[in-house]
């Protein structure tokens, strides 16, 4: 019988543009100070750790985690890193729950981190180009590669695969009010990037195409920080909350899907987002949720792309395949509707600092849940080409 | 292209050694110019057969599984793992086929892919394949823009004349735009398609308004472009470029010439402009050089036309001398 898993600490640092002020090692120390704060645990009290950190372009060395584990206390303990694309963060947790729940370990610390723009085009004099062109090191090197594949034009083909099938759904006006929308959500979150970027819908139509259909506004942003949580089985987990007051936030539901990276027949089919219907509804299995709709009230969803955060709620079982827009037109994450999605302001307001993300997310969830008293939360994570990997959770306030 | 040689990594986007300091809040910060460089003689393992013979022979491969006889088109297995790994042999596949979906396109391409934006990269069901192969597309017919290649539209494979075994080798144009002849030849090179018959759009019947309205555009086209002459920033946009184009609207015709930090508006035709530029309204040119929106936006939303699709660059640089000539004044 596997044990119950619950997080009991948090912490995030402010997620930024540039940390020119840190390097990763500093950024990993900040937020994992923060979390075992939070927890009132000593590090010294924690059993493993287990790193999301996605791309070794990034940190610049190609076992990123070797030089953070002694710095966070850590020596003589089981230290893993886990890269999964944009899906690192939710799948690292994921790890962690697994561990934790076979016994192997009482605590744990879930470590992400992510540099970024420390990577410049010296050719351009600006950093971006650089992060998109590392980033473009992660298709598939033989076939993809070569011919200019990159994350936004593989989300693209996803995006307007679905939109063949169902032409009258992601209307650029839903969009651009959903982008308007975490922008405003942002507000509260004061690690965001873009905390005081809130922008109208008619600002985020205005604003340029970068690859279509995706417009500025409707990008996540590329970030820099970390974010950590210590999580414990049912015993330790109760023990700690006794301790600090703050109550257990049980990871009731794990699941996890990656699709294959080509299309066609038994591969990949480009108007779906298999992998999150797939792991979403495992998620729901394990946390024996039945009807989604009636039992999710928070969603922490990985926004890559709006379309995609629209499509993602459809492959949830959170609004209907092919009328997604019924997210605004009908209410159902409008402020005050049936889903609270992204209070954070997701990855594009708050900031996308890839292995950092979802862990940040996990964090917004947990505050959300303890603060408007809530039961249950979807958390979620994307990545790899064609929105290949997703692993998503189920977190609970009891 | 040309058959000089070239390096992996081109010699401008490597940087000096060097460092320099950033000060925030009073503290110095240490900011080095690096790399992380590697170079390989890397295999093309199991998939030799298949870019060599499309290097060499002009042939697309793929494998067919001996059990349930899917044919994968890149070959990208030798066994089929939906059969308990029974093994697969290499067939010919045509080269001409559907679009599995609609392709995304790439306008603002990284450092790698500049040479050849805007591009669409979409994956296309061959004629005797299953699977989808990712491929390179361009249209004939002009700029690429959304609409011209959808889900469903039939493309046929195009080789270039110089290929080294890679997937830039070969690129996909709409069957539409070839004749029957080229479109059942098998091994079309690019040097036998037409490029220079682009597709151009016609323009409406023009009133007497239209004119007057042209007119009126026209004068602030025109002093916008002198704005633009007269300041450095702008100047520095258009370094080393030279272009004249001949811009065509419903009220009539002008030119604009660039010429190595020099633009210059002149009212006349050209005979031969280096590209073409339809814009129904005058006024879509003038917003975007106005800085009120980007004339990039205008070319993939199909408000204005450009005979060249490599000319997008072109296009990019007069929406960055709108901004600076914006940036200039907020100061
Ligand atoms: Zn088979």
């Amino acid at each position: 019988m596997s044990k119950r898993v619950g997080i009991v600490g948090a912490g995030v640092t402010p997620f930024k543009g540039t940390w020119r002020e840190k390097t990763y090692y500093e950024l990993a120390q900040m937020a994992t100070r923060e979390a075992v704060k939070d927890a009132q645990v000593p590090i010294q009290d924690v059993d493993a750790a287990f790193y999301g950190i996605y791309n070794d372009i990034f940190e610049r060395t190609a076992i990123p985690e070797h030089a953070i584990h002694g710095l966070l206390g850590m020596q003589n303990k089981f230290g893993i890193r886990i890269t999964t694309g944009g899906a690192t963060g939710a799948y690292t947790m994921s790890a962690a729950h697994a561990y934790l729940a076979a016994g192997r370990f009482k605590t744990a610390l879930v470590l992400g981190v992510e540099k970024a723009t420390d990577c410049f085009d010296f050719s351009s004099m600006s950093a971006t180009p650089e992060v998109i062109k590392s980033i473009g090191w992660s298709g598939d090197s033989f076939f993809e590669q070569p011919i200019g594949w990159s994350a936004s034009d593989s989300y693209a083909e996803v995006v307007l695969a679905y939109k063949d099938e169902h032409p009258e759904d992601l209307k650029p006006e839903i969009t651009a009010q959903i982008s308007a929308q975490l922008s405003q959500q942002v507000r509260d979150n004061v690690h965001a990037q873009r905390q005081f970027d809130q922008v109208t819908a008619e600002e985020v139509l205005n604003s340029r195409l970068v690859a279509y259909p995706f417009r500025e506004l409707e990008i996540c942003v590329y970030s820099e920080g970390a974010a950590a949580l210590i999580l414990a089985e049912e015993d330790t987990a109760r023990a700690i909350s006794k301790n600090t007051g703050n109550p257990v936030v049980w990871i009731t539901g794990v699941g996890e899907s990656n699709e294959h990276s080509f299309a066609g027949k038994n591969q990949k089919d480009m108007s779906r987002i298999m992998s999150d219907h797939d792991a979403s509804h495992r998620a729901y299995g394990m946390a024996g949720i039945e009807d989604p709709t009636k039992s999710i009230q928070i969603v922490e969803l990985h926004d890559a792309f709006v379309h995609q955060l629209e499509i993602s709620m459809a492959e949830f079982g959170l609004a209907p395949l092919g009328n997604a827009d019924s997210l605004i037109e009908e209410n159902l994450m409008t402020p005050g509707g049936k889903y609270l999605v992204n209070p954070c302001g997701g990855l594009i307001y708050c900031g996308h600092a890839v292995g950092a993300s979802n862990i940040m997310s996990a964090w917004s969830a947990r505050n959300e849940l303890i603060k408007r008293n809530l039961k249950t939360a979807l958390l979620h994570g994307t990545g790899s080409t064609i929105a290949q990997y997703t692993a998503c959770m189920i977190l609970e306030h009891e | 292209m040309s058959a000089k040689k070239e390096r992996v990594i081109p010699s401008e986007y490597i940087p000096e050694v060097g460092s320099h300091v950033e000060t925030i809040d009073g503290q110095d910060y240490l900011i080095t110019n690096d790399a992380m460089y590697t170079f390989y003689q890397r295999t093309k393992g199991e998939f030799s057969p298949f870019f060599l013979s499309m290097r060499d022979d002009k042939k697309l491969l793929g494998c067919k599984c001996s059990k349930c006889g899917l044919v994968r088109v890149p070959p990208f297995l030798t066994h089929c793992p939906d059969c308990n790994f029974a093994p697969t042999e290499m067939i010919e596949v045509e080269q001409v086929g559907v679009m599995n979906s609609t392709p995304p396109i790439t306008y603002f391409a990284t450092s790698l892919f500049q040479h050849m934006a805007p591009y669409g990269r979409g994956r296309v069901i061959f004629n005797g394949a299953d699977t989808a192969m990712s491929v390179i597309l361009y249209t004939t017919t002009g700029i690429l823009v959304p609409g011209i290649i959808t889900k469903g539209t039939e493309v046929k494979l195009i080789f270039k004349d110089n290929r080294i075994g890679e997937m830039t080798d070969v690129f996909c144009v709409p069957t539409t735009e070839l004749t029957q002849e080229q479109v059942n030849k098998k091994g079309l090179q690019e040097s036998e398609i037409d490029w220079e018959s682009p597709v151009e759009p016609e323009l409406p019947e023009v009133s007497d308004k239209d004119v007057a309205d042209y007119n009126a555009a026209l004068k602030e086209i025109k002093s916008i472009i002198e704005e633009m002459n007269a300041n450095e920033r702008a100047r520095k946009d258009i370094a080393g470029w030279k272009r004249d184009i001949l811009i065509k609207t419903m009220g009539g015709r002008f030119a604009i010439s660039i010429d190595d930090g020099n633009i210059e508006l002149e009212e006349r035709e050209l005979t031969s402009p280096d590209f073409v530029m339809v814009c129904e309204n005058p006024r879509t040119l003038l917003d975007g050089l106005a800085y009120r929106g980007a004339i990039t936006d205008s070319v993939i939303n199909k408000k204005l036309w450009i005979s060249k699709n490599m000319e997008f660059n072109t296009i990019f640089k007069l929406d960055r001398m709108a901004r600076s000539v914006a940036r200039s004044k907020k100061i």
